[in-house]
């Protein structure tokens, strides 16, 4: 029975993305018709897919398009994940001494709240130009967008933990590493990767845009370059294509980890009567 | 009932407790209630939600300390036999970590209290037996009913072997019928392990059938209005509660309220 | 008892303030300067940025009208358009819920990278760059916005206690009636829940659509601009701007839902 419903989910998603690529089908053929340079506009999928796979070289040093996306999505996304990994580390951190000293939490909540309200990206060039260093701007932004939703989250989960859970530890005379590391650091878990889904595509997000602010090798870069005409259009194409493809996948791989981590969440939907 | 000259189990002198509201202006949660608990004795606080019952056995349990008053148990403070890890407490909700095992929930307060490997497997077994859990060890408790769950609540709290078992309402979010169950189950429990039993309700038909004394609480401010004593003989079963006796009890607690 | 309300609204205001005031005084006397190896140029003090906001405020203003204009439109047409997406989706349950998963995974794509692309989409609207410029950003910025709000309203048009269900069947009432006296009043609190996403979101939205616009204009493109002439207090006094803009609208935002769901919220 829950076989067959989440058959009929996959299939429903399934006709949803197709209607989503009839739609784009349509609007192309129509922008082919009557543009000039329909390229530049909305092309046909199938050109845009086909074009990563054309073993014509675009640059001087014999890239494809394939392999140009693929190096600087390797320059772009390391920078998007040690960005990713600082965020949450000092996220996390954050969250622990907020839960743990009533006067961290007051001094730090509303600046994180602030943090939540500026257009942190909006910062992106004078990062920039603080560093003077495009890869540390990118790590720096994508740390600061990934720090404050752990944080917020990772607090969020701390607090959620009952009134008897408490009881129960306290009860034990359980110290308070004991506290944290049986009872609120495991049933923070959830709110964690809560965080964590929503920063992921963040911090990916956050590297591609101060890539476009600067000449360079990364996604970003290539993005405008070939925006700008120094290149096939297609290679801009195809990285709005990747990044959102690596932009969902992010968000799933976090879903993924988590229940890798968290066995019960596998075995609780079989229920026992 | 002849040791109950010995010194008390428990025992709670005048005891008052204070709060305060969001407002900020105090309320009175329990006012002077005094109740000597004799070692191996099933005592219910029996009352309506707000007169205290639950602030009691909090304060016996060291969870909360009372404005004014005194407790002792087992002759010492609550505090001293809290850390002795002498109290086995069983929540209205089953408080069960979701990310543990039934086996590895039970095995919680043993970790923290040092008990040795083998040790922790033996107890474990033993307790998931008494509760009539064995097949579910590696279930996770959302695979459980409420019922089961709650057991598996039972068996963490009786793991750690204590002197004193407190009971906060276990099984008011139980049905009917599954609440008659877990009485019978906690009652041979009761009668296998000897402990005494503090067990915290709003249902009267459960209070009488359950405990030795019942210590009736009523609210506004929270206090002790009538401690009956239950002469039904034991073991109890099922068939008692349509008998006469049994219905006078009940009545007679009834009337014991004061001020609803 | 009342002293210690007192005390705690002391605690809880005081110590941010103390706090900042800290960073504040770290700035000033440019300690800060030397913890991240910058100097005053790049990173000016703060009277300096004051000052310059002081100064120039009037000169500021068209550029944060134009910016207001697209955040607020962007917000105002992303809402809309994704209430009425969650509407759909709340009728037509079955298919609805699929869609909704792909609209939530547009939540993950950098859309960023969406806006110099919808400028070629705007070409043929108008020979007036203003217009097609500003058209350009406002679809950029409703993008944004759509997706928090259609999948927050789908969440509170369907996520209606089940006994209430129940009880409006009970009373024979159409699907219709349903809808206005049940689902649309559920899903006031989700609204909310999508705005303090969107709101940030219609800010950023517009300050990086600015970056890749046409037409030269608002607080995003200036603070770009300034940078890139070296002109790094007055790009500062633009981010200060924008964050200002930004709290703003939150607070705006914030004291709304206070008003609306007053009496929603329990205890």
């Amino acid at each position: 029975m829950i076989k067959r419903i989440t058959s009929s989910k996959g299939i429903v998603t399934a006709v949803w993305v197709l209607g989503l690529v009839v739609i784009w089908e349509i609007c192309a053929f129509i922008v082919g018709a009557t543009q000039r340079t329909p390229v530049n506009v909305l092309p046909h999928l199938y050109q845009i897919i086909g074009s990563f796979f054309d073993t014509k070289s675009i640059t001087g040093s014999g890239d494809t398009i394939a392999t140009l996306v693929f190096s600087s999505a390797a320059e772009t996304l390391s920078r998007a994940l040690i960005g990713f990994i600082i965020g949450m580390v000092l996220g996390y951190i954050l969250a622990l001494l907020m839960h743990l000293s009533h006067i961290v939490e007051k001094i730090a909540f509303p600046y994180l709240m602030i943090i939540q309200m500026i257009p942190i990206l909006g910062m992106a060039p004078i990062v920039l130009s603080i560093t003077g260093d495009i890869s540390s701007a990118r790590i720096i932004i994508a740390a600061i967008l990934t720090f404050y939703p752990v944080s917020t989250n990772t607090l969020a989960g701390f607090k959620s933990v009952g009134r008897e859970r408490h009881e129960l530890m306290r009860s034990y005379g359980a110290s308070k590493f004991q506290l944290y590391t049986k009872m609120l650091i495991p049933s923070a878990m959830s709110y964690f990767f809560t965080g964590l889904k929503i920063s992921a595509p963040m911090a990916i997000t956050a590297s591609i845009l101060v890539d476009t602010l600067q000449g360079g090798n990364g996604l970003g870069c290539m993005l405008s370059q070939s925006l700008k005409g120094s290149m096939t259009r297609f290679v801009f194409w195809d990285i709005v294509i990747f990044s959102a493809v690596i932009g969902v996948l992010s968000y799933y791989l976090m879903g993924v980890i988590e229940r890798a981590i968290t066995p019960s969440k596998r075995k609780a939907k079989k229920k026992a009567q | 009932m002849s040791e109950k000259t010995n010194a008390p189990e428990i025992s709670v002198k005048n005891v008052s407790m204070v709060f305060s509201d969001s407002k900020g202006n105090p309320v009175q949660a329990l006012k002077n209630v005094s109740i000597d608990i004799q070692k191996g004795e099933f005592i219910s606080l029996l009352g309506p939600s707000g007169c205290g019952k639950s602030t009691l056995l909090r304060i016996v349990s060291d969870l909360l300390t009372p404005t004014s008053g005194e407790v002792t148990v087992c002759g010492k403070t609550p505090r001293e036999t809290r850390l002795e890890q002498k109290f086995g407490i069983v929540f209205q909700n089953p408080v069960l970590l979701d990310w543990r095992t039934v086996r590895k929930n039970i095995r919680l307060p043993l970790e923290m209290m040092k008990v040795p490997k083998e040790e922790q497997a033996s107890r474990i077994e033993q307790v998931l037996e008494l509760v009539g859990l064995k097949e579910f060890g590696n279930s996770y408790p959302g695979q459980l009913s409420g019922g089961m769950q709650q057991r598996v609540g039972i068996a963490r709290a009786l793991a750690i072997q204590p002197d004193i078992l407190l009971m906060d309402e276990p099984f008011s979010a139980l049905d009917e019928f599954t609440r008659e169950k877990l009485n019978d189950d906690v009652l041979s429990i009761w009668r296998k392990t000897n402990k005494t039993v503090l067990f915290v309700t709003h249902n009267i038909a459960e209070s009488v059938y359950m405990s030795d004394r019942i210590c009736v609480l009523s609210p506004h401010p929270g206090r002790l209005s009538a401690i009956v004593d239950v002469d039904l003989p034991r073991p109890r079963n099922a068939d008692m509660r349509g008998t006469p006796e049994f219905a006078a009890l009940v009545e007679k607690v009834r009337n014991s309220f004061e001020g609803i | 008892m009342k002293g210690k309300v007192i005390k705690n609204i002391i605690t809880t205001v005081g110590l941010p303030v103390l706090f900042g005031a800290l960073i504040f005084t770290l700035w000033q006397t440019k300690v800060l300067h030397t913890l991240f190896k910058t100097d005053e140029i790049i990173l000016p003090l703060p009277t300096r940025i004051g000052s310059i906001i002081g100064d120039n405020f009037t000169n500021m203003l068209p550029q944060i009208a134009s910016t207001m204009i697209v955040a607020l439109g962007g917000l105002i047409l992303g809402s809309i358009f994704g209430y009425l997406i969650g509407v759909a989706g709340a009728v037509f349950k079955k298919w609805g819920m699929g869609g909704l998963t792909i609209v939530s995974a547009f939540n993950a794509i950098p859309l960023v990278a969406l806006a110099p692309v919808i400028n070629n989409w705007t070409r043929d609207l108008s020979s007036v760059v203003d217009i097609r410029s500003t058209v350009a950003k406002i679809i950029t910025v409703t993008i944004f916005c759509t997706a928090s709000m259609s999948v927050n309203a789908y969440r509170g048009l369907t996520e209606v206690k089940p006994f209430l269900e129940d009880l409006f069947a009970s009373y024979g009432v159409g699907k219709f009636k349903m809808f206005f006296k049940l689902r649309l009043p559920n899903s006031l609190p989700y609204v909310f829940t999508a705005l303090r996403v969107s709101v940030p979101a219609c800010i950023i939205g517009a300050v990086v659509s600015e970056y890749f616009a046409e037409q030269v204009i608002g607080v995003g493109r200036q603070i770009r601009e300034n940078i890139i002439k070296g002109q790094f207090p007055t790009a500062w006094a633009y981010i200060t701007v924008a964050c200002v803009m930004g709290i703003l609208m939150y607070v705006i935002l914030l004291i709304v839902e206070a008003i609306v769901l007053k009496n929603r919220r329990a205890r």
